[in-house]
C-alpha cells in the first residue's frame, strides 16, 4: 500500500481550529469508529484528502463505504476517531462546528431523493434561495445554468415525476453543485438507474471531475469509471481501508488477496 | 301534523343560529389546524421537555370529555384568570384546542409519511429544521391529510351543539328556545336534525371528491 496515510500518531493537534491552515489535507480522519449497538461498520478509518483530490470508494456491501460518505455529510456521527473537514473539527465537535462543516460539503443520493412537490429548478434554488438566503432571481438564473450543464436546459420546469431515472439524478447533481460545495460525496449514484441511463449521469460526472476543482468522494461499482477518474482508489472491507493507491496499481497490480478476489468477482460478469 | 307554516317561520331563526355554529365550527378548525401543528411539530423535534409536555398535554385533552373542558373553560377557568371571554369566543377556543390533540395525530402521520431520503437531502443541502418542515416535508405531507382533516371537520361540526352548555346560541340552543316559547318542538328540532344532515352529508361528499382527486395525483 504506497499510498496509504500517515500512521495515526503522526497527527492529532497540528491544526489552529477555524480554517483550513497551509497544508493541511482538507479531510482529515483518525481512527474513525461507527457503531450500532453491537455491530461495528467502520473500525478505525485513517484518511486524507487534498483539496481538489478525486477519490473512489469501492468494496463489498456492508463494507462501511456509504457510511464514510455520510458521517462526512453530517447525516450520522461517528462513534470514536476524530474527523476534520476544511480546517473544522467534525468530530469530536460541538454543533456550530458541525454545521460549518456541513456548509461546506454537499452530497449526491442513490435514490435521488429529489423533492417531488417541486420543479427541478425550483429543487436547484430552493436551498440557496432559503439556507444561503441568495437573491432569488440570481438562484433561478445560476440554477437554470446548472441545469443546462447537465443537459437538462429544456427541464427546468419538469417535475421529477415526469423525468427518467438518469435525469433525476442530473438534477440532484445540480443541486448539490448550486450551494459551491468544497467537497462533493456522491453514494452509489448510478445504482438505481436502469443500465442504458447510467452512461449519461457519468458523463456529467467526468465533466465535474476534469473541469472543476470540488474535491469528490465517490462511492461505486463502475469499476471502469473509478479508473478513469480516480486520483485514488480506496478498498473498503469490513469496515477498515484496505488498499488504498492510484488507479493503475489498484486495479493492474493489486496487492492485497482480498482485493484481487473482489475485482476478479467484479469483472468477471 | 306537521306545521309547515310555523317550520317556514321559524326556519329563518335557526339559520341564522346556523351561522354560530358554522362560525365556531370554523374558528375551531383554525385553532385546532394551527395549534395541532405546534403540537406535532414539539412531540417529534422539540427539545425533550417540550415534547413530554405536549404528549402529556395531548393525553390530559383526550382523556377528559368535551363538555366537561367547556364547563371548565366558561365557569371556572376565566374567573381563576380573571378574564370575561364571551360564550362564542370560548367555546371555539375549546373546540379547537380539543381538535388540536385529534389533528396533532393526523398531522404526525403525515410527516411520518414522508421518506427518509427527503430529510437527508435536506440536510445535506444545508436547510434548518424549521426550513425542512416547512419547504420539504409539510408540503408532501399535508395533501394526503386533507380528507382526514376534513373528516375531523365534520366531526367537530357535530359536537357543536355542546356549546349550548355554556349559552351559546347555536342551532340546537335557538331550537330549544323557540320550542319553548312557542311550545312546539317538532318543526325546530326535525329542521336541525335536517341542517346537520345536509351540511355533513355535502362536506362529507367533498371530502370524498377531495379524495379521489388526491389518489389519482399520488397514485
Amino acid at each position: 500500500m504506497p499510498d496509504s496515510p500517515p500512521p495515526p500518531q503522526a497527527s492529532s493537534s497540528e491544526v489552529p481550529s477555524g480554517g483550513l491552515s497551509a497544508g493541511e489535507p482538507l479531510v482529515v480522519l483518525r481512527g474513525v469508529e461507527k457503531r450500532y449497538g453491537e455491530l461495528e461498520i467502520l473500525r478505525g478509518i485513517d484518511l486524507e484528502v487534498r483539496a481538489g483530490e478525486k477519490i473512489v470508494i469501492v468494496g463489498p456491501s456492508g463494507s462501511g463505504k456509504s457510511t464514510i460518505l455520510r458521517l462526512l455529510m453530517t447525516l450520522e456521527e461517528a462513534s470514536g476517531g476524530t474527523m476534520r473537514v476544511g480546517g473544522e473539527a467534525l468530530y469530536p465537535a460541538e454543533p456550530a462546528q458541525v454545521r460549518r462543516v456541513r456548509s461546506q460539503v454537499g452530497m449526491v443520493f442513490q435514490h435521488f431523493n429529489l423533492f417531488p412537490h417541486l420543479s427541478a429548478l425550483e429543487n436547484v434554488t430552493l436551498a440557496p434561495i432559503q439556507a444561503r438566503a441568495e437573491d432569488p432571481a440570481a438562484a433561478r438564473a445560476r440554477g437554470a445554468e446548472l441545469l443546462a450543464q447537465v443537459g437538462l436546459g429544456d427541464k427546468l420546469e419538469a417535475y421529477p415525476a415526469q423525468l427518467s431515472g438518469g435525469q433525476k439524478q442530473r438534477v440532484a447533481i445540480a443541486r448539490a453543485l448550486a450551494l459551491g460545495p468544497r467537497v462533493l460525496l456522491l453514494d452509489e449514484v448510478t445504482s438505481a438507474l436502469d443500465p442504458e441511463l447510467v452512461s449519461e449521469v457519468l458523463e456529467v460526472l467526468r465533466t465535474i471531475a476534469r473541469e472543476t476543482e470540488i474535491t469528490m468522494l465517490l462511492v461505486t461499482h463502475e469499476m471502469g469509471f473509478a479508473q478513469e477518474i480516480a486520483d485514488r482508489v480506496l478498498f473498503f472491507d469490513q469496515g477498515r481501508i484496505l488498499a488504498s493507491a492510484p488507479p493503475q496499481e489498484f486495479f493492474q497490480n493489486p496487492s492485497e488477496p482480498r482485493v484481487k478476489q473482489f475485482l476478479e468477482a467484479v469483472l468477471s460478469h | 301534523m306537521i306545521d309547515f307554516a310555523f317550520a317556514r317561520e321559524v326556519l329563518p331563526l335557526l339559520l341564522s343560529a346556523l351561522k354560530v355554529s358554522v362560525a365556531a365550527t370554523a374558528g375551531g378548525m383554525v385553532v385546532a389546524l394551527l395549534l395541532g401543528l405546534v403540537v406535532a411539530l414539539a412531540r417529534r423535534s422539540g427539545p425533550r421537555w417540550l415534547a413530554l409536555s405536549a404528549s402529556g398535554w395531548v393525553e390530559f385533552v383526550r382523556s377528559t370529555p368535551l363538555l366537561i373542558q367547556l364547563y371548565f373553560a366558561f365557569y371556572v377557568l376565566q374567573d381563576a384568570l380573571g378574564i370575561q371571554l364571551s360564550a362564542l369566543l370560548t367555546g371555539t377556543l375549546v373546540l379547537g384546542i380539543h381538535y388540536a390533540s385529534y389533528v396533532a395525530e393526523i398531522y404526525r402521520s403525515g410527516i411520518e409519511g414522508v421518506a427518509k431520503g427527503q430529510w437527508e437531502a435536506a440536510r445535506a443541502l444545508d436547510l434548518s429544521p424549521w426550513q425542512t418542515y416547512r419547504h420539504v416535508i409539510l408540503p408532501q405531507a399535508i395533501p394526503p391529510l386533507l380528507p382526514a382533516l376534513g373528516n375531523r371537520l365534520i366531526a367537530m361540526f357535530k359536537e357543536t351543539p355542546l356549546l349550548s352548555a355554556i349559552t351559546v346560541v347555536e342551532l340546537l340552543q335557538q331550537a330549544k328556545l323557540i320550542g319553548s316559547e312557542r311550545f312546539r318542538y317538532l318543526e325546530p328540532l326535525t329542521l336541525v336534525g335536517l341542517l346537520f344532515l345536509v351540511l355533513s352529508l355535502t362536506a362529507g361528499a367533498g371530502v370524498r371528491w377531495l379524495e379521489r382527486r388526491l389518489e389519482a395525483r399520488y397514485a
